[in-house]
């Protein structure tokens, strides 16, 4: 009796699972150009964050539409609210993607290598974005959960990254705009780790209704 | 915030068929109750039996305790007539007497044996205004109420109610005959009223639940399935099938 918004919900969720995977996409891009130098698909970063915003766009909309139409509640709700939410995180994502591409084109070939807390961050991001969506594409509570204490790693690499920058920059072993750009794209990392966390706290919020920021005291 | 009606244990037949099952809920008081739940499903039974209506059905068998303010409803010495002046309903087909509007007010009070004109016209204006209705009809107060439009006749029938000064309003779909704009005018004067009344409504609309209630029982074949604050029932319901009935995978 419901079939019409059954129907509409489970495109939302395609929708939402083609996003998270272009989020998946666009990082992988730019992270295997920063730290292995392979830039043949920089150029496709741009496109792929284009669609990124052009189906943040369609998603709210979708969903902007039930919430008129249905009047949803109890796991409709949690559902239909948590994707509004998750669709702005994923394109912060998606265009802090394309920042770090952008500056990477400054590098001139380099590949931050003197600094492996990046690499670590990297890394470490692209599975929490990765693991984030996946959660919501299975709706794994314990995936989402896991994503969170990845943070701290994040977090972690990014301060030690900041230290190292800092002494590049004191011995003087480098050009200023060096250490910068690389200081630039860890930061973007560590924002795409928040987004990351961001998506997963929505997605227990979906299978819950506990979102973790509202259960602190 | 203190119970004002409390049922414990409570069973109700209509003959074979057990209508009510085991049910044990706390109201609050001077707050907006909702009973949802499908058809059949005993909500409005038990609306019913909060003043004793279905006393008057010869079938009926109850078994288990209601308290209104700690007193058993059902013992032998309590007042059925004063019962129901402390609890008031207001029915889904407005049903103004077929007299004048001031008379359909006055009644109650009449009844109840308040006389001198001053006094009922206090009353009647007191009722009017407290049910939102007064600017609309202070003019024409000797016209027949069945003139009024549905909306109208609705809040004429709450201010009939609050008339008699109740502790509590039974609203049974009190809105389900009425337009959007009369229904919002009914749903904003329940929130006022809830100040000074306890208000239990039976609605099949879940968004007018989700908009004027501060709690909300959940009513299936029978049994109160789950009872709880209203932003809980209908965010994070605990039980599976509320959140079948909410989201409407049934009923």
């Amino acid at each position: 009796m419901r079939s019409r918004f059954d129907e509409q919900l489970s495109i939302l969720n395609k929708k939402l699972i083609v996003m998270g995977a272009l989020c998946e996409e666009i990082i992988g891009i730019s992270s295997d150009a920063l730290l292995n130098g392979n830039s043949d698909k920089l150029e496709n970063v741009k496109i792929i964050g284009s669609e990124i915003d052009r189906m943040e766009e369609e998603i709210e909309g979708i969903c902007l539409k039930l919430l008129l139409l249905e009047h949803p509640v109890a796991s409709d709700l949690r559902q239909i609210s948590a994707a509004l939410k998750m669709i702005t995180d994923m394109e912060r994502i998606g265009d802090q993607a394309e920042d770090i591409a952008e500056i990477i084109g400054f590098l001139n070939g380099r590949t931050g290598e003197e600094c492996k807390e990046i690499r670590k961050m990297a890394e470490t991001a692209i599975k929490m974005v990765n693991d984030s969506v996946d959660a919501y594409v299975n709706t794994d509570l314990e995936l989402a959960r896991s994503v969170y204490s990845f943070d701290d790693i994040v977090d972690d690499c990014f301060l030690k990254t900041k230290n190292k920058l800092i002494d590049m920059i004191a011995e003087n072993k480098t050009d200023g705009e060096y250490p910068l750009d690389l200081l630039m794209i860890a930061k973007y990392i560590e924002r795409i780790g928040d987004h990351a966390v961001n998506i997963a706290e929505w997605v227990e919020y979906s299978l819950t209704g506990v979102h973790k920021d509202n259960n602190k005291d | 915030m203190k119970g004002i009606i409390n049922a414990k244990n409570l069973n109700l037949w209509y003959g074979e068929t057990q209508a009510l099952k085991n049910i044990n809920i706390e109201i609050p008081e001077k707050s907006i109750t909702a009973l949802i739940g499908p058809s059949g499903c005993g909500k409005s039974t038990f609306l019913k039996i909060l003043n004793r209506m279905n006393d008057l059905i010869p079938i009926v068998k109850i078994k288990g305790d209601i308290y209104y303010n700690g007193k058993d409803i059902f013992e032998k010495s309590i007042d059925v007539n004063s019962l129901r002046r402390d609890i008031g309903m207001v029915f889904q087909k407005p049903n103004p007497f077929p007299m004048s509007i001031y008379d359909n007010i006055a009644y109650g009070p009449r009844i109840h044996g308040i006389k001198g004109k001053q006094r009922l016209d206090e009353i009647v204006e007191n009722s009017l205004k407290d049910a939102a209705i007064w600017d609309e009809v202070k003019d024409r107060l000797k016209k027949n109420a069945l003139g009024l439009s549905g909306g109208q006749q609705q809040r004429l029938c709450i201010a009939r109610a609050l008339a008699v000064k109740p502790k509590v309003i039974l609203m049974d779909e009190p809105t389900s005959a009425l337009d959007p704009i009369s229904t919002s005018k009914i749903e904003e004067l329940s929130l006022k009223l809830k100040d000074k009344y306890t208000i239990i409504i039976v609605t099949h609309n879940m968004q007018q639940a989700v908009r004027i209630s501060d709690n909300t029982a959940f009513f299936l074949l029978g049994e109160l399935i789950e009872f709880g604050k209203t932003e809980e029932i209908f965010s994070n319901p605990l039980d599976k099938r509320t959140e079948n009935y909410i989201t409407g995978r049934f009923g």
